[in-house]
Formats: C-alpha cells, sequence, structure tokens
C-alpha cells in the first residue's frame, strides 16, 4: 500500500482539478482573450500563460484533461465488458470452443491497432464516439487473455470441484466463486489497460485523428505546444507534464494491485 | 518447435489475408470512400481506380483481383500524391522507416536486457528499486512527449544536436529519435527482463549451479539469463507494433521523410490506398516479428522443441 | 579419525531469529549422518545455510575439511564448494539447466574444481559409474529428454564429478516415484562405499534412513530432539517426537489395522472410461482411464494406489460425477446415478470429496463457516440460518477444531486446520461414501498421521465407505482393507489388502510395496 499511496493522491488530485477546475476558471478553454495572445506564465489573469492565439492554456489543459480522462474511462470500460465476457466463456467452455476463441485473440493480437484504429477514423470520419469505441473494440485482448488464464484456472481448482460436488450449479459457481477470484486480477488489468487508452487516444489526437476542435484534449495541447515550442515551451510542458503524470500515476497502482494479487 | 511456427503460420496467413480482404470492403462501404460515386475525383483518378479494382466486375471478382494486385505488391496510385503510385511512396519511405525502427529496436534491447541484468545483479538493494523505477516511468511515457521535450532541451536549448531532418541519415540526426522511440520499449523490456531473472534466479537449477561454486557472473548469464529472456521473446512483436506506431509520430515530429509522415497525411487526406498498403505492410512485419520470436522461443528453451 | 565436515554449536538465524539452534554433529570419510524431521522442523536450512546456498545465516561453527564455513566470505565460501562438496537435491525434473546439454553441465562440474577439461570418453566413463550406460548418447541431450530417474542420476554423476570429501544429498529421491526411491539410494550407498565420500544425508524418508544412515540426528521445529546411533534411534527411540515420527510414516511391516466390516454393496462402477483431447491443434485423444469396473460396499475402504499419470485421480472423480466421463455406468445400491450434468442434489449428498492440496480446497474469499456451510445451502435449500450455523458446528466438533475458526479465512489456517475444514465441508453433506484424493499427501507426516487417524474414526462412526486414492501404500492401508492398482489407466491387479501386500503379482504393485516395505 505504502509504494501506491502517492501516485493515488496524485491522480486524485489531477481528476479534482479537471472536474472542478473548469467551473472556477473565468476563461473557457476556447475563448480567445485578444489582448493577451502567448504570454508568458504569471501573466495577470492568465496564471499559466496563453497560446499562440489568446487561448488561457490552464483552461485549455484542465479541459484537455477531462476530455482525455473521459475517452479513457469510457474505452476502458468497453475492453472491460468485452475482455471479460470473452475470456469468461472461453475459460469456462474450454475445449475447442476455447481453442477457437483464443485462435482468433491471437490473430487480432498480431495486428498493428493503432493502424486499424486510423484506418476506421479513416473510412468513417473523425469522431469521438467512433475513438473510444474504436480503442476499447482492441485493447480488450490482454484482458480477455488473463481473464480466460484466470477462469481456466480456478475451473479445476478444488474448492470449484467441491462446490461442485455440494450440489451447486454452473450459475451459482461462477457468481459465488469463479467471479469473486476474478475481480482483482480484472480491476488490476482494467487499470493498467486505461494508460494504454489514454496514449492511444492521445496519439491520435496528436497526428489530428482523434479528437476534434474545438473540443481538445491532452493530444491536441501537445501537438500545438510541440509546434510553438522555440518561442513558448511552456505550452508543450504543462499539457505534457499533465499527461506523462496521469500515465505514469495509472501505471504505478494498476502494477501495485497486479504484484500483490499474482 | 516445427509445429508450432506451423501453428503460428497457420495463424498468420489468415489473419493477413482476413485484413487485406476486410479492408477493402471496409473501404467498399465507407460513405465518401474511394469507390463512391457521389465522391468528386477528377476523371483521371477515378478511371485510374476503375481499372484498377475491375469496379464493374462482381464483388468476389474485385476482392480476388485486388488480392492479386497485392501479392505484387501493386496497391494502386495515391490519391493525395498524385503522379506517385503508392508503392512508389512506400519505396521512398520504407527505407527511413526501416532504419529507424531497426535501431530503436536494437537500443530498447541493449538498454533494457543491460538494465534488467544490472538491477538483477544487485537485486534487493536501492540501485535495483531506483532503476526499476526509473524503467517504469519510462514505460510511461509516450513518445510524443519525449520527443519534442528531447528536441526543446538538446537542440533548442542545449544545442548539441539538429532539432530536426533526416540530414541524408547522417547519425547526429537520428540520436534523438531513436532515443525517443526507443526509450518506453527499452522500459517494458527492462522490466521484462529483470522479472524473468528473479524467477529464473529462484529456481532450482541456479541453486546447483550456484552449488558448484560458480562466479556470480556466470550464474546470472549462463544459467539465469537464457530462461528469464522468454517472456522478452514474446515481446517482440508488440516491441515491433510499438516501434512502428511511434515511428509515425517521431517521424511527424522530427519531420523525417519516412513513411509515417506519407501515413499521416494519407490518414488526413482519406488517401485510401496509401493507408491501406501501410497497414498491410506494417500488419505482416508484425507477424513476421511474431515468427522471429517463435524461433527465439526455440533457442531459449530447448524444452519448447520438444 | 578427523572428520571431514563437523558442525558444533550451529544455528540458523532468520532475520534476528534463531530458527534453529544446538546442532552438532561430525562426518567422517565414507560415513553418513542423516538429519530427519517434519517438515519445518529446519533440516534442510540446517544442511543448507553453512555453505551460502540459502538465504539465512549460520551461526556457531561449520568446519569442512578444516576450513570454518561460518563467517567466510561469499568468495571463500564459493571456492570450499567447489573444491570439497557435491550436492544432490529434491527435484530432478528442475534442478539441472534446462537450456544446457547434458554434456556442458557435466563439464562444467568437472571442472569446478580446477581440473583440465575433460574428455568425452572421462564423461562417458563419469555416466557409467552412475549406471547411466548410454552416456554417450545422452552427453548431446538437453534435460528435459531424460526420465526422472535418469536425470537424478545424472545429478549425482554431476555431484561426484570434480572428486569431493563430502556429499550433500537434500532429499534425494522424496520427489522420485516409489520404485526409484531404493535403486537411487542404493546408487548414493555404493558411491559412498567407493570413493569413501562423507554423506550428510536430509530425508522425511525414515525407512531409507534406517538403511543407509550411521548417525541420527533429529530436529524438532529448530531444535535437537535426539541424536546418536542409527540403530539405537530406530530400535529404541528415547524422545517422545521420534516416537511420533516413527509411529507417523506406516509401514507395511506393522501388523494390519483393525477396520470396520463391510456391508453390501453401495456402489458398482462398470466400464468407465475417461479420455482427454490431444493439446493443440493434433486430432485424437489421449485415454486417461481405459475402460474400470470396480466395486464397493457399505462401510468399506478401497484404495485405488498407483504411480503419477495412472488415472487414478481421474477415475475418483468421474465417478463422484464431478470430472468428465465417456462412457460406463455408475451404480448406486442398484440405481443409476445420472451424469455429471444431471446430477441432483439427492445424488449429490452421496459423494463427497476431500483432495490432496489444503489450500487449494477453500475459497480464499470465504469464511470457514461459508465454507462449510455450502452444501448445505444447496442440498438442504430449507434450512434456516439457526439449523444451518448448528450443523456447521457440529461438524467443526466432529473433526476437533476449536469453534473460533469459523470466524476466520482460509489464509490463516494451517495445512491440517485447512484439510479439517474440508472434510468438515464433506461431512455436514452427511455422504455415504469419501473420495479421499491424495487427502493426507500434501500433509506434514506428524499431521497426515493425525488427519488419518480422524478419517479412521469417522469411517467406523458413522459407517462411511471410502475410496481412497494414493501413491502410498502404507497410507492407504490404514483405512482400506481392499485395493485395486492402477496402471496406464487400467487396473493391474486387485484383491484383499493384506493378501496383495504379502504376494503381489503385477511388477508395479511390487515396485510399490517394495517402496513402503
Amino acid at each position: 500500500m505504502k509504494a501506491a499511496r502517492l501516485p493515488v493522491l496524485l491522480l486524485g488530485l489531477v481528476i479534482l482539478a479537471a472536474i472542478v477546475g473548469p467551473m472556477l476558471l473565468p476563461w473557457r478553454h476556447d475563448a480567445i482573450d485578444w489582448n493577451a495572445v502567448r504570454v508568458p506564465p504569471g501573466s495577470p489573469g492568465h496564471p499559466l500563460g496563453t497560446d499562440m492565439v489568446g487561448r488561457d492554456l490552464l483552461a485549455r489543459s484542465l479541459a484537455g484533461t477531462r476530455i482525455t480522462l473521459l475517452v479513457a474511462a469510457a474505452a476502458a470500460g468497453v475492453s472491460l465488458l468485452i475482455g471479460v465476457a470473452w475470456g469468461a466463456v472461453a475459460g469456462w467452455k474450454g475445449g475447442r470452443i476455447d481453442e477457437a476463441m483464443m485462435r482468433i485473440v491471437d490473430g487480432l493480437y498480431a495486428l498493428p491497432f493503432m493502424f486499424v484504429v486510423i484506418l476506421l477514423m479513416v473510412l468513417f470520419g473523425r469522431s469521438i464516439l467512433l475513438v473510444f469505441l474504436g480503442i476499447g473494440a482492441v485493447e480488450w485482448l490482454t484482458m480477455a487473455r488473463v481473464v480466460r488464464g484466470q477462469v481456466l484456472a480456478l475451473r479445476e481448482r478444488p474448492f470449484v470441484l467441491a462446490a461442485e460436488a455440494a450440489g451447486a450449479r454452473a450459475p451459482a459457481i461462477m457468481i459465488g466463486h469463479i467471479l469473486p477470484n476474478l475481480a482483482g486480477i480484472a480491476i488490476a488489468y482494467l487499470l493498467l489497460t486505461i494508460p494504454q487508452v489514454v496514449m492511444i487516444e492521445s496519439f491520435l489526437s496528436f497526428l489530428g485523428l482523434g479528437v476534434q476542435e474545438p473540443l481538445t484534449s491532452l493530444g491536441i495541447l501537445v501537438k500545438e505546444g510541440a509546434d510553438d515550442m522555440d518561442v513558448a515551451p511552456h505550452a508543450l510542458l504543462l499539457p505534457g507534464g499533465i499527461l506523462v503524470t496521469i500515465l505514469i500515476c495509472l501505471t504505478l497502482i494498476g502494477e501495485d494491485l497486479r504484484d500483490r494479487l499474482a | 518447435m516445427r509445429a508450432l511456427i506451423l501453428r503460428r503460420l497457420l495463424t498468420a496467413l489468415p489473419t493477413l489475408l482476413a485484413v487485406v480482404i476486410l479492408s477493402f470492403l471496409l473501404m467498399k462501404v465507407a460513405p465518401g470512400g474511394p469507390f463512391d460515386s457521389e465522391r468528386a475525383l477528377d476523371p483521371a483518378t477515378e478511371a485510374a481506380l476503375a481499372r484498377a479494382y475491375g469496379l464493374d466486375l462482381p464483388l468476389h471478382e474485385q476482392v480476388w483481383r485486388y488480392l492479386l494486385r497485392v501479392a505484387q505488391g501493386d496497391f494502386g496510385p495515391s490519391l493525395v500524391y498524385r503522379d506517385f503510385t503508392v508503392t512508389d511512396l512506400v519505396a521512398q519511405g520504407l527505407p527511413v522507416s526501416l532504419t529507424l525502427g531497426a535501431l530503436a529496436l536494437v537500443a530498447a534491447l541493449a538498454i533494457g536486457i543491460g538494465a534488467g541484468l544490472f538491477a538483477a545483479a544487485r537485486a534487493g538493494r536501492p540501485v535495483d528499486h531506483a532503476i526499476m523505477l526509473a524503467m517504469t516511468l519510462l514505460t510511461a511515457l509516450p513518445s510524443f512527449v519525449t520527443g519534442p521535450v528531447l528536441a526543446l532541451v538538446f537542440a533548442l536549448w542545449l544545442g548539441w544536436l539538429p532539432v530536426s531532418g533526416w540530414g541524408d541519415g547522417r547519425p547526429a540526426f537520428l540520436v534523438l529519435p531513436v532515443i525517443a522511440l526507443a526509450l518506453p520499449v527499452a522500459g517494458a523490456i527492462a522490466k521484462l527482463t529483470r522479472a524473468g531473472l528473479a524467477t529464473a534466479l529462484a529456481q532450482d537449477h541456479v541453486r546447483t549451479a550456484r552449488a558448484r561454486g560458480l562466479s556470480p557472473l556466470r550464474v546470472l548469464v549462463r544459467h539465469a539469463l537464457r530462461p528469464a529472456l522468454v517472456p522478452v521473446a514474446s515481446y517482440l512483436g508488440p516491441a515491433a507494433a510499438g516501434l512502428l506506431t511511434g515511428a509515425v509520430v517521431i517521424e511527424t515530429v522530427f519531420a523525417l521523410p519516412g513513411l509515417g509522415g506519407y501515413f499521416v497525411q494519407g490518414a488526413l487526406n482519406r488517401d485510401y490506398p496509401l493507408v491501406l498498403a501501410v497497414v498491410i505492410l506494417y500488419a505482416a512485419l508484425i507477424l513476421l516479428f511474431n515468427l522471429i520470436a517463435d524461433l527465439a522461443y526455440g533457442w531459449l528453451d530447448p524444452r519448447i522443441r520438444g | 579419525m578427523s572428520a571431514v565436515y563437523a558442525v558444533a554449536g550451529l544455528e540458523v538465524h532468520a532475520g534476528d531469529r534463531a530458527i534453529v539452534r544446538g546442532v552438532d554433529f561430525a562426518i567422517a570419510a565414507g560415513e553418513c549422518v542423516a538429519l530427519v524431521g517434519a517438515s519445518g522442523s529446519g533440516k534442510s536450512q540446517t544442511c543448507l545455510a553453512p555453505f551460502g546456498l540459502s538465504p539465512l545465516r549460520a551461526m556457531g561453527s561449520a568446519r569442512l575439511c578444516g576450513e570454518e564455513l561460518v563467517g567466510a566470505d561469499e568468495a571463500r565460501l564459493r571456492r570450499l564448494r567447489a573444491a570439497h562438496t557435491g550436492f544432490v537435491f529434491q527435484q530432478p525434473l528442475t534442478a539441472l539447466t534446462p537450456h544446457l546439454r547434458i554434456g556442458r553441465q557435466l563439464d562444467e562440474a568437472w571442472r569446478q574444481a580446477g581440473a583440465p577439461r575433460p574428455d568425452r570418453r572421462d564423461l562417458v566413463a563419469l555416466m557409467a559409474r552412475v549406471g547411466l550406460d548410454r552416456g554417450d548418447e545422452w552427453l548431446d541431450q538437453y534435460p528435459h529428454r531424460l526420465s526422472g530417474g535418469q536425470r537424478q542420476r545424472v545429478m549425482i554423476a554431476a555431484a561426484i564429478a570434480h572428486g569431493p570429501r563430502l556429499l550433500v544429498a537434500d532429499e534425494p529421491t522424496t520427489a522420485l516415484d516409489a520404485g526409484l526411491r531404493r535403486d537411487v539410494m542404493a546408487l548414493i550407498a555404493r558411491l559412498r562405499r567407493e570413493e569413501g565420500l562423507a554423506l550428510l544425508l536430509v530425508s522425511h524418508d525414515l525407512p531409507a534412513v534406517a538403511e543407509h544412515a550411521d548417525r541420527v540426528v533429529v530436529l524438532e521445529e529448530g531444535h535437537v530432539a535426539e541424536a546418536g546411533d542409527a540403530a539405537r534411534i530406530f530400535a529404541e527411540p528415547r524422545a517422545d517426537y521420534t516416537r511420533a515420527l516413527i509411529a507417523a510414516s506406516p509401514r507395511l511391516t506393522d501388523p494390519p489395522p483393525d477396520l470396520p466390516l463391510a456391508g453390501g454393496t453401495l456402489l458398482e462402477a462398470r466400464g468407465v472410461a475417461v479420455s482427454f483431447p490431444r493439446p493443440g491443434w493434433r486430432r485424437g485423444r489421449i485415454a486417461a482411464v481405459a475402460g474400470v469396473s470396480i466395486g464397493l460396499g457399505r462401510g468399506e475402504g478401497l484404495a485405488i494406489v498407483g504411480g503419477s499419470g495412472s488415472g487414478k485421480s481421474t477415475l475418483g472423480r468421474a465417478i463422484a460425477r464431478i470430472g468428465p466421463a465417456d462412457a460406463g455406468a455408475v451404480r448406486w445400491q442398484g440405481r443409476d446415478l445420472p451424469p455429471r450434468k444431471a446430477m441432483r442434489p439427492g445424488d449429490r449428498r452421496l459423494i463427497q470429496p476431500v483432495f490432496q492440496d489444503p489450500v487449494a480446497s477453500l475459497d480464499p474469499q470465504w469464511r470457514v463457516a461459508d465454507i462449510i456451510a455450502e452444501p448445505l445451502r444447496h442440498l438442504r435449500p430449507g434450512l434456516d440460518a439457526a439449523a444451518r450455523d448448528e450443523a456447521v458446528a457440529r461438524a467443526i466438533a466432529e473433526v476437533e477444531l476449536e469453534p473460533a475458526i469459523a470466524r476466520r479465512r482460509p489464509a490463516t489456517l494451517s495445512g491440517g486446520q485447512a484439510q479439517r475444514v474440508a472434510i468438515a465441508r464433506a461431512l455436514v453433506a452427511e455422504p455415504e461414501m469419501l473420495l479421499l484424493d491424495e487427502a493426507t499427501s500434501a500433509l506434514d507426516v506428524l499431521v497426515a498421521g493425525r488427519v488419518l487417524d480422524l478419517l479412521a474414526r469417522l469411517q467406523r462412526a458413522r459407517g462411511l465407505a471410502i475410496l481412497f486414492i494414493s501413491h502410498d501404500l502404507a497410507v492407504a492401508r490404514r483405512l482400506c482393507g481392499r485395493i485395486a492398482v492402477m496402471d496406464g489407466g487400467r487396473i493391474v491387479e486387485e484383491g484383499d489388502m493384506e493378501a496383495v501386500i504379502r504376494t503381489p503379482c503385477h511388477p508395479v504393485t511390487r515396485a510399490l510395496v517394495a517402496a513402503s516395505a
């Protein structure tokens, strides 16, 4: 528990700021202040400065964080649902069904995900809904593998056989024995999926293929900052810093949880 | 072992085939797609497309013709880069991307396995924890953040290295892109190596080797390292995918004339033949890396050879 | 005569806590000293810690060929190990490096004390000395190609390759199948004679110790319960602990136990067959049980005995309808038991299982009370909470546990406690037959002895029929008057327990009898 306390705290702060922050700030993330174009941090009214067209960086960063986290949570949810369902069915049914389902997962694993998501974007137009559906639909594979492995192992555990001998039927065994013993590891991998999803979303947005204006996300802000970094490095460092903080915290929490459950 | 490789091939080839066919069909049904007759294209391109894909033929004929063309390396004309075929663009960009990717893979393996070994040799000491924490942080750093930040610090502020460009492949121009690309993969490899070594060092055969009075280094390298690298081998496929993906963004950040740049422009401008070609090509590359990983298993652990 | 290895006032510390203290013994060339004790008694640590092969720290004195090991730095320990000692460990399957050929590993062992590189003939001769006559072929093989017994011989060859003066054998036969144990111990004894090796043997196989050791040190929870001449200790043990230890490892030479009389036929299985699909994409199935028929009377104990992979567990599960079955019928008092998926609560009640691994037998998320109550909830759903609690409390008392255990979780239980909870869960269903699948083999000897006693009492008090699946004949004999020996999915010999022990016919049976003699 000790190791993960700081990341939990930091992540909590970032989430809180992303939710509450935009309500407290005088500037909207897309409002342009013509009197303060590209001002440095510490300027009056813009504590962290503005970008090249005079939009408040703090407001933009918080709004971007909000979208990034939203997409991440939704996409991770999609991946959790598909992954647990797929893995649990494969592991429980076993035999040929398991074999076939896992071959499909193996096959999908061998695809360049990012490119497939981009292909989908190109074909069906860019929309935020498609962003998280697309990401969720490709990020469930690891979850499915982990869940399937656990179910397969649990199914042969003596306590499950004893439950069968005790008269418990499949649904009762699933709910009473399999799922509770699965929950911890599934949550750990959910936490490890979220940074992956955040990374993909930011990556797509960085390339201009993800979240579209007027919405903003951390990926878009990093891209804008990188384009302008020779004159306003803080425009790169602020959203980049928030993004990296989120990724690192989630990774540390997830790994800590996984290591304690594995 | 042969059965394993055969099985992989039996999975890989249908996967690739499915990718090609599905992408082609998706392209057919996509609104505003290249074959959408309401889309305004100049007549020359339209005619070229119709010729290339036999749009008047029945669907399965079209798919078959497309497969044949892909098998011959013909991906049709590019919609964005007029006067170029997709194959021309790939021939221009791929060498740059492959150079970048290969260097980054070598760097990631060297840094990752090195750091993992170094940490394992000092297991349980503060150095071990510090290195592994640093490696965890590396895995969480996206290359599109580290790339610009590295450029900002080492090129703009310190002026040690060029900010961007290819410079005809001169080493100075490659240092920052390769590092930015390699770091997250290096972090992942280091963690896998360290975890693998921890498992291997706890095994009975390592105690046997220690009982023989061998030096700790010899025990580590000769008796523990090879089994410890099995997880690293299985990571080769995902690592290749990560590097190819990362290369897209790194090429954008550092203005390198690789395939990634064309790909992004193609994606933004809905250049279907180009995007499709890159997806198929990269899928094939990743499948190839999975096969290499399978061969590596056999060397690392003879029990897999059977 | 000066000792090759002498230990005086030896202590082993984990952190600042002594887990072993006050151990003294000395081994001269050609002698064998054995460390015995239950698991957790510290015998392996006593053996390994002075050589720096355990994370724990040794204190006191341990002198190898006159040089002090305790307090020596890592480099010096390495040199002393390389020069004077050979080690044989428990697990032949994992104790050899999987990715190095046998020849490379023997070569490494040969040169560990500084000898020049051996040529191929040297290594072939070395393998011949440990009874491996196809050495020339096997030198180029990886360890996984060899059987467990062959690997243990390779392990012994590596341990003596450099001409050590002390051989340390830590449970050298524990992981081997019964038939191989005597051969491997005989090999070690022959090498000891031929080479004049001092042998430090750690074992819980008391018959083997009695046969081979000159002196014995009995360890009880980290201190010496008794030490002295081996013949004297086995003939007239002085410490209670030693007597308990000897009594807890049943032997076939013990008088036959007094078993309850068998009643009329309870269960009859005919032509039970189970097969599993071959792994991977290969076609076909592997037959695990090939058409087995057995019968069991009311209150009778039947032992199904066989080596690993003989199909005995699969057979037991198929009969109890908690595992797959391809063919065959199971009749219960003249009525067919339905197949696995169609078992009704009334059918489930009849046969209750207890498994080998006590920890894996209990859902780690559940409390003991809920675990024991599980059969009641499914088999007697009409029972109210108070009646259920009462039944659970009765079952806890019946397996001789404290009532307070009901609130605990499995992770906090010892192996013996966990196994008693598993037995209590089986009992609340009020079964007429128990399926005991290696139910005592994962437990420590002393604990296993007490659990066996409990099972014997329950068998008599409740008139329980018992299907006892085991690899150990002497243990099975405590509860069973009849025996069926399995090999390769078939029953190869069947009959009255005492008769089979007296005149075993099939080679598998003879090996099992020899192993428990």
